[in-house]
């Protein structure tokens, strides 16, 4: 479904910031990127949603290259992003209001995906009077919206409190089985990594490129379980964590 | 294009917005005992005043004298002055702001613009408008049309400037955003840019307000002879102080109303810069 083909970047007079990445995902596949600051995984995740030009390789969506943005992939970001300026619900509707979509259409479809985040209620308010957790709520909204065949999502939950964080990403898992979405998504923390993923890419640094991958086993939704009691999450975190302490030696003796 | 599965309804339902009440409580008694607070300090000065006032007769006025001087000439002397000079103050106003508006978001969006116009704005931005004045005399005659003049050269810098300021100052995270959802580049510009420096153009149009007064009034008090600024010169000539601050206090009033209209005008048309408080 999804292709990256020796994917390059580098910035000018800068060591390599990705070097040869290739990852393919299937339709439906839950994907985590992991690895210390300065690995490229946000700038892998940025070049497949269009908003940073690689040096070199492609990105392949349903068999076609994909350059810049487009209809088929939609981003949630860190800071969630939301326009001050709009309520939920035009912030929701944003995506299919960019696409010229009649006003009738927008207004139904943004109100369903509000009410899929359970925040109907909140359709009028702006950003500024909503908890972080409830923005990042109209952030995945908004995402959603456009109907994207890639969902993208940059550490969408690492602005939050720990209790908001652990709530969401079940919903979000939810989500994603019921919708068969596929799903690149990045993040430093290796529990929300095997907690949402079929699979764990983790990526070392200097230069960035992919150094394992894992499969992870466990059935979702793992909400429903305590997948953490399981021997297979316990591995997992084991072999993850000795990996990224390898990198994150390498990463310190490299600024020093 | 609808979405094929139907969402279900409220996955998150367990999180409802938390009350507030309590704290919205407290500001609202905070702001009536703020409100009592200046209301003392204001009785207080006033009463200073009014004894300092009647112990120096000669150069100084006090409350009372100024309020009856007050009933005595407003209708007949200072409302035609305030008309005179409002009349050439709005129009000046109308023409500084929408064409500040429009050289500012120029200037910040094309940059050949940016680098051609740049030095020209800081050169007349930093020369004092009292300058021009006999420049503009020669130009343009004492007439409305200098007052105009005066009033549109102090507004409409500070607006170019805070315009231009605002253009530079756009979230770069929001322009992903814009681009990442596939906002064409004059969307980005109609949904993103302009909303962003909205606060920015308010606040230059505060401070070209405040320009814009003094800039009339000085016109009107040194070559138009008519209005607020004469009606202020002829009482201070004849040492009619109580009229003087009559004046004084009038012009303060109205400028203190105008700033207030202004900020209701911009609660009204960017109603998220205050949304903070509405949680």
């Amino acid at each position: 479904m999804l292709e990256m083909q020796h994917l390059h970047k580098s910035f000018s007079g800068t060591n390599r910031v990705l070097d040869d990445f290739n990852l393919s995902m299937r339709e439906g596949e839950f994907v985590s990127l992991i690895g210390p600051s300065g690995c490229g995984k946000t700038t892998a995740l940025r070049i497949v949603a269009g908003l940073l030009e690689q040096s070199g390789g492609k990105v392949i969506v349903d068999g076609a290259e994909s350059h810049g943005p487009s209809r088929d992939k939609a981003i949630v970001f860190q800071h969630f992003n939301l326009f001050p300026w709009r309520t939920a619900i035009d912030n929701v509707s944003y995506g299919l209001e960019m696409q010229g979509r009649p006003k009738a259409e927008r207004k139904k479809v943004a109100q369903e995906y509000l009410e899929l985040v359970g925040l109907s209620d909140s359709a009028k308010k702006y950003p500024a009077q909503l908890s972080g957790g409830m923005r990042q709520r109209i952030g995945i909204a908004r995402a959603l919206a456009i109907h994207p065949k890639l969902l993208l999502m940059d550490e969408p939950f690492g602005a939050l409190d720990a209790l908001t964080r652990e709530h969401l990403q079940g919903q979000l898992q939810r989500i994603c089985i019921e919708r068969n979405l596929t799903t690149l998504f990045v993040t430093h923390s290796i529990d929300e990594a095997i907690y949402l993923s079929d699979r764990v890419v983790v990526m070392g640094v200097q230069p960035g490129r992919i150094i394992a991958e894992f499969d992870v086993t466990m059935p979702k939704p793992r909400a429903d379980y305590n997948f953490r009691a399981e021997p297979e999450y316990a591995e997992l975190r084991e072999s993850i964590w000795k990996l990224l302490e390898q990198q994150l030696v390498r990463s310190e003796l490299v600024a020093s | 294009m609808t979405p094929a599965t139907s969402p279900s309804p409220n996955v998150f339902d367990s999180w409802g917005g938390d009350s507030r009440a309590g704290i919205l409580e407290r500001i609202a008694s905070l702001g009536s005992r703020r409100n009592g607070l200046r209301l003392a300090s204001l009785l207080v000065v006033l009463t200073l005043w009014e004894l300092w006032g009647r112990a120096n007769p000669f150069f100084a006025s006090y409350p009372s004298a100024i309020g009856a001087a007050g009933i005595e000439i407003f209708l007949p002397e200072v409302v035609p002055a305030f008309i005179t000079t409002l009349v050439a103050f709005f129009t000046g106003l109308a023409i500084a702001v929408p064409i500040g508006m429009a050289i500012g978001f120029g200037m910040g969006l094309v940059r050949l613009l940016d680098v051609a116009l740049t030095p020209y704005i800081n050169a007349i931005y930093a020369t004092p408008r009292i300058a021009l004045i006999p420049v503009l005399v020669l130009w343009l005659g004492i007439d409305f049309n200098l007052r105009v003049a005066i009033v549109a050269l102090g507004a409409v810098f500070p607006v170019i400037v805070n315009t231009y300021t605002g253009t530079k100052h756009v979230d770069p995270e929001l322009l992903d955003a814009g681009r990442a959802f596939m906002a064409p580049h004059q969307k980005i510009l109609r949904t993103i840019v302009v909303p962003s420096a909205a606060p920015f153009v308010f606040a230059g149009i505060r401070i070209g307000i405040g320009r814009a007064v003094s800039g009339v009034i000085v016109a009107e008090m040194t070559s138009a002879l008519t209005g607020v600024g004469r009606m202020l010169i002829s009482h201070a000539k004849y040492l009619q102080i109580d009229e003087l601050f009559v004046s004084v206090i009038t012009l303060g009033l109205f400028s203190l109303l105008l700033l207030s209209a202004l900020t209701m005008v911009q609660r009204r048309m960017t109603p998220w810069s205050n949304a903070e408080q509405m949680r």
